[in-house]
């Protein structure tokens, strides 16, 4: 059965969200059905109707309006099916609807409300741990981010003479950011872009603070972590006094 | 009963739309100032426009995904605006009551695209029922929205032809036009104006703060 939801910070959730554009798409919606074929999801399934968009967000965001918030943990994780299971927030639905209404938003919404009483992919879960342990959502160290950059630095200067990644340099052009699981997995692909930028001409750094680009906090509809990922970032770039930032993806 | 639907429940209607509109438009902007601040940093009047522009014209690609639709969907939209604002019939009114006047459709015209409009509202009840993606986010307010629509075209058209029970159906098609018109600042009709909000909203959003455009 699992333990009780916090209704109350359920539906004071429900209710800081409820806005001017809020209220506008859950009243605007007339049922035309035309966010169908926008959907990956629903094209994919074959078009099973229970993928379309809208019919989605109704399940979810819906009829947490719907009920006012009076939800159990079994009725969340019934959502979590749709707004984790059934859709990637890829926003396509937004774009296609004639009205503009914004249906990725709001199943983000009620990611964070899930999110808030617990219900959310352990993977996730995991990644905002690391984020707010080691600053990436993969708990890499900053000496181990750091030696990463050095290594491949020292790999390339052998094939690209004069090649440098410098770390923490202050007034750059672009202060690069990564996935982590470059420095973690693929180390090489730090390689080839240290090769463009110098090749290039370009004056850019790495950071190590901020230096990963992912924000999977938002994933997990955790607005806190995603407000603090993001931060660090600019936070990094600012101290840096870089002018633009790069990212990997 | 003639002269009380032509009168003073045509003065509600009028004060029950005009007044519901305004009211629901400015008391949204009204919370955006509060609750949505965040959207006045990226106003953007060249994405606002745009967005609505590729909208209000089939200039999109939910309207190149689903072209019979998007065909059926603006014959509706435009006999429903043009058809009830360029009839003879209903200029006269006008003419009687406040003395102002405009271009009128030709009557075989205006009759002809009254069945188009039927023909229309048709399709879309069909569609309805029978597309699965459709039927599936369709509750019973929405065949009743149909049929409110449908009502003032359809008395109007035996009405104008004077078949039978004339007084009785002009009656019955002044009702049913006053009541789809107070309808429409309570519900989902409200797109008439609201879409202009949306759709600027949308065109700002991914516009104006991301750089992309919404069609």
């Amino acid at each position: 059965m699992g333990e009780a939801v916090n209704v109350e910070v359920i539906q004071q959730r429900l209710e800081a969200v409820k806005g001017a554009r809020m209220k506008l798409w859950l009243d605007m919606c007339a049922h035309c059905g035309l966010c169908a074929k926008s959907c990956f999801f629903y094209l994919a399934h074959d078009n099973d109707p229970t993928y379309m968009p809208s019919y989605k967000v109704i399940k979810s965001l819906g009829e947490l309006y719907r009920r006012k918030g009076n939800v159990d943990r079994e009725f969340l994780e019934q959502i979590y099916e749709i707004v984790w299971g059934k859709c990637t927030a890829c926003r396509r639905c937004s774009m296609y609807c004639p009205f503009g209404i914004d249906m990725a938003t709001m199943i983000a919404t009620a990611r964070a409300i899930c999110n808030s009483q617990g219900v959310v992919p352990e993977g996730l879960q995991k990644a905002i741990d690391n984020i707010w342990a080691q600053g990436n959502q993969m708990a890499m160290a900053k000496e181990d981010w750091i030696e990463t950059c050095d290594w491949m630095a020292e790999e390339t200067q052998e094939e690209v003479a004069g090649l440098e990644i410098p770390m923490d340099r202050v007034g750059a052009n672009i202060m690069y950011t990564v996935n982590p699981r470059e420095p973690m997995y693929y180390p090489q692909d730090i390689a080839m872009a240290a090769k463009i930028f110098h090749i290039a001409g370009e004056d850019w750094t790495m950071s190590s603070e901020g230096w990963d680009d992912t924000n999977l906090a938002m994933f997990a509809g955790d607005g806190k972590c995603m407000a603090h990922a993001t931060k660090m970032t600019y936070d990094a770039a600012i101290k840096l006094e870089a002018k633009h930032i790069g990212i990997t993806e | 009963m003639y002269e009380f639907v032509r009168g003073p429940l045509l003065w509600i209607t009028f004060i029950v739309f005009v007044g519901g509109m305004i009211y629901r438009i400015v008391s949204l902007v009204h919370l955006s100032t509060r609750r949505d601040q965040v959207i006045y940093n990226h106003m953007n009047a060249s994405w606002a426009f745009r967005s609505i522009f590729h909208w209000l014209l089939p200039f999109n690609q939910t309207a190149k995904q689903y072209p019979v639709y998007t065909f059926v969907a603006f014959l509706f939209h435009i006999c429903l605006l043009g058809i009830p604002i360029f009839l003879l019939a209903h200029n006269i009114l006008w003419y009687e009551s406040w003395g102002i006047s405009w271009w009128s459709l030709p009557e075989n015209l205006a009759d002809y695209l009254t069945l188009v409009m039927l023909g229309a509202i048709l399709f879309l009840l069909i569609r309805r029922a029978v597309l699965p993606y459709v039927r599936i986010v369709t509750s019973p307010t929405d065949y009743l929205f149909l049929l409110v629509v449908a009502l003032p075209f359809l008395t109007g058209y035996l009405a104008y032809h004077q078949y039978i029970h004339y007084k009785t159906l002009l009656i019955i098609h002044i009702l049913s036009g006053e009541l789809m018109l107070m309808l429409i600042p309570f519900t989902k009709l409200a797109h008439m104006a609201l879409f202009f909000f949306s759709r600027a909203l949308i065109g700002m959003e991914f516009g104006e703060r991301r750089g992309t455009t919404t069609w």
